[in-house]
């Protein structure tokens, strides 16, 4: 009974520590799982490997040094159908200056995306994604476009249809050098 | 200031005992004749000696009752709270901040904006989950551990104050030789299942101690309980849930394991009508199919899969593989075609030249048929014109246009356009054989008979969750049930007796049942020949 006195202390601090420990992991990991943990401008954007429409694999950080649009859209979807126009113009014109658009297609039937494609004589890169890009990027409204600087930072997410005005800026901005016809 | 603690049969006791722990000797109100207070046999709890650092201050709050008592009471009126509106995890993908606005208003918004919306894992209802579970602890281990000590050490000769003062009492001259008396007593004792210790001419009898642990063990049951519901939060995989939606004929991923769900069919049988005419459902089931990925599984390429189990989904029937468990939650109507076998004829001679399956999800692009190739070269699931264009509102095949592009024989080297509505009104609402005629194509596209097509009718809903802390729960609730028993079937009984000068003082105590402790005493002290009522063993009856 001595014995035990003599440890009483340790033990009620051993048993308190315990708690304590459990307690602060118990309303900690409630406190973090309330924030956003999707990718936010500033933030790195996060490598994703995808089979494209052309059949070969894209990974985005095979694109690095390249400014990158990472840009989520569905035949569905009006406003992006919009934009696809704009958005092939604008790969055409500052491709040449390293500018890439992936186009990561939301599921849809393959041939819907080859079809829309061929409608709208799109050339950069389609993606083929079955909800997992999506989802790791935390998108839900379409279209979502993520403007990606050369070295893999996510610069600004644009939610809604892209227009000229929006575009110019942030694609001349973006890009890694420019030359004198731009 | 320190207070002298020795009792006068030298016994050392902690600070705050009010009964001394060897003799039994009241400490505090010496001279009164009132029952005694015998909660944890007057052995004083660890908490309250005297001390003021942080962790006697932290410890003697948590081993507070009444803390405990508010702590569950605040707990459970914010969980009441969390069952008026529906919980964010019932939702299925929307926006919570405006369902609440739009469904319930002001208090909707006031509600969604305090976290009542996901009450259960906000840090608060954590935090009061754990303070409960803390006062659990050290509620029982102050108290347990004194008492442990104290029943596990006690005097026979018991001190004369200590006896007249319990509930149950005698004090009388003894008829017959003290010795041979407290044999005889001690014998009859015995036989009523009771441990007896002997010690001069004093007697301890005692029986059913085990239950005055009944409590501590049900503490520890329901500490289990609450721990297999930390463990949930703590590793991965053991907090899972989920609500799916499956389409008849789908196979959908389970994020975040290696699984795959097929619903193979749903089926939903109603009950008779009632004299209203309400149709009741008697049976949902779905009839799944679960797949474990075993290549191409990081989502690039489609999936390799295994079947791992198959089995009848109903409301109580889940299936249930590698601790996740998959209910039947609820059910849509949603008549959809999923596949077709498609007729491909001349328009004006009616000669067939074969069929073709046809997927309105994810459709091959190349077919052959009889002597023709043909290519899809667009699918639109949900046909409109978007500025004179042909476009799709939605993923979901509920107008699907098939734009196809056949080659062959006695056809253009660039071959014929066709398109092809598989449903009728679509086929008059976008004038499916006028611009075939315009196209020029020689071709009609049928399914003929309704047998040929594929119809899903209904999407199940499933609710996925983990039950792999089912184990440790149901340990739990087993350990907490037999805490219950021990403590409310079985009662601790002691009797004490000692004899100064051929008189005797008896006292008995237990914890319930005070009836049966009288009756079986004077039972008792009938056989020795001492004849009483045991109405009149009560305390404040017989005392002079």
């Amino acid at each position: 009974m001595t014995g035990l006195k003599k440890y009483r202390k340790q033990i009620q601090i051993a048993i308190l520590s315990v708690v304590l420990i459990i307690g602060l992991y118990t309303i900690g990991s409630s406190l973090f799982a309330e924030k956003d943990s999707f990718p936010q401008a500033g933030e790195k954007a996060p490598d994703f490997t995808l089979r494209g429409l052309d059949g070969e694999l894209h990974q985005l950080s095979d694109y690095h040094g390249q400014a990158v649009l990472l840009n989520f859209w569905g035949t569905f979807c009006p406003p992006c159908v919009d934009e696809t126009p704009l958005l092939q113009q604008y790969y055409e014109q500052y491709k040449d200056q390293g500018l890439v658009i992936l186009g990561v297609n939301l599921n849809e039937s393959t041939v819907t995306v080859q079809g829309f494609v061929r409608q709208f004589s799109v050339t950069y890169p389609i993606l083929l994604d079955k909800e997992q890009v999506r989802k790791q990027y935390g998108v839900n409204q379409f279209p979502t476009t993520f403007f990606i600087s050369p070295d893999g930072m996510i610069v600004e997410k644009w939610i809604g249809e892209l227009r000229e005005h929006h575009l110019k800026p942030r694609v001349e901005r973006l890009v890694p050098r420019k030359d004198d016809t731009a | 200031m320190i207070e002298n603690t020795k009792c006068e049969c030298g016994h050392q006791n902690a600070v705050g005992t009010i009964l001394c722990e060897y003799c039994g000797k009241p400490l505090h109100d010496e001279d009164s004749d009132l029952p005694l207070e015998m909660r944890y046999d007057g052995v004083a709890r660890r908490s309250q000696r005297s001390s003021k650092s942080i962790i006697d201050r932290v410890w003697r709050f948590f081993s507070s009752v009444k803390v405990a008592v508010y702590l569950i009471v605040i707990t459970l009126v914010l969980a009441i709270l969390g069952t008026i509106f529906p919980q964010e995890n019932m939702l299925i993908n929307i926006n919570y901040a405006e369902y609440y606005k739009k469904n319930y208003g002001v208090i909707g918004q006031i509600y969604h904006f305090l976290g009542l919306s996901h009450t259960y894992e906000t840090w608060w209802f954590r935090g009061l989950l754990f303070m409960i579970g803390t006062s659990l602890v050290i509620c029982s281990l102050d108290r347990v551990l004194p008492l442990y000590r104290a029943l596990s050490n006690q005097a026979v000769k018991k001190h004369p104050k200590f006896i007249s003062r319990q509930k149950v009492t005698l004090e009388r001259e003894l008829p017959a030789e003290p010795s041979k008396w407290i044999d005889q007593f001690g014998q009859a004792l015995k036989k009523k299942r009771y441990r007896v210790v002997q010690e001069d001419d004093a007697l301890l009898a005692e029986k059913n101690r085990f239950s005055r642990w009944g409590p501590y063990v049900n503490h520890i049951g329901l500490i289990i309980f609450l721990l297999a519901a930390l463990m949930r939060l703590i590793i991965p995989g053991w907090q899972y849930e989920q609500y799916v939606p499956i389409l008849e004929g789908d196979t959908v991923k389970i994020e975040g394991t290696p699984y795959y769900l097929k619903n193979e069919q749903f089926t939903i049988e109603f009950h008779e009508p009632d004299a209203e005419g309400n149709v009741v459902p008697r049976l949902f089931r779905t009839q799944a199919v679960l797949y474990e990925c075993v290549d191409n599984c990081d989502g690039v390429d489609e999936p390799v899969l295994e079947v791992v189990k198959e089995h009848a989904i109903e409301v109580n029937s889940p299936l249930e593989h590698d601790g996740l468990a998959f209910y039947q939650y609820n059910y849509n109507y949603t008549p959809i075609i999923r596949s077709m076998e498609v007729k491909l004829e001349h328009v004006e001679t009616g000669e067939v030249y074969g069929t073709f399956p046809l997927r309105t999800n994810d459709p091959e692009a190349m077919y052959e048929v009889g002597p023709y190739e043909i290519e899809l070269r667009h699918y639109l699931p949900d046909f409109t014109y978007e500025n004179g264009e042909p476009a799709t509102k939605s993923k979901n095949p509920n107008a699907p246009a098939f734009i196809f592009l056949i080659k062959g024989p006695g056809l253009p080297q660039e071959g014929n356009i066709h398109i092809y509505f598989p449903i009728p009104d679509d086929q008059i609402r976008f004038q499916q054989d006028r611009v075939n005629e315009a196209a020029g194509s020689q071709f009609r596209m049928s399914v003929g008979d309704m047998e040929n097509v594929e119809i899903a009718m209904y999407t199940s809903y499933l609710n996925i969750k983990s039950n792999k802390g089912m184990t440790f729960i149901w340990i739990g609730s087993a350990i907490f049930i037999i805490g219950l028993v021990m403590g409310f079937y079985w009662h601790h009984r002691r009797i004490w007796v000692r004899i100064d000068d051929g008189r005797l003082l008896l006292g008995a105590h237990t914890n319930k049942n005070w009836f049966g402790l009288r009756k079986e005493v004077s039972e008792a002290l009938k056989i020795t020949g001492i004849e009483v009522e045991a109405s009149s063993l009560d305390n404040g009856r017989n005392l002079t």
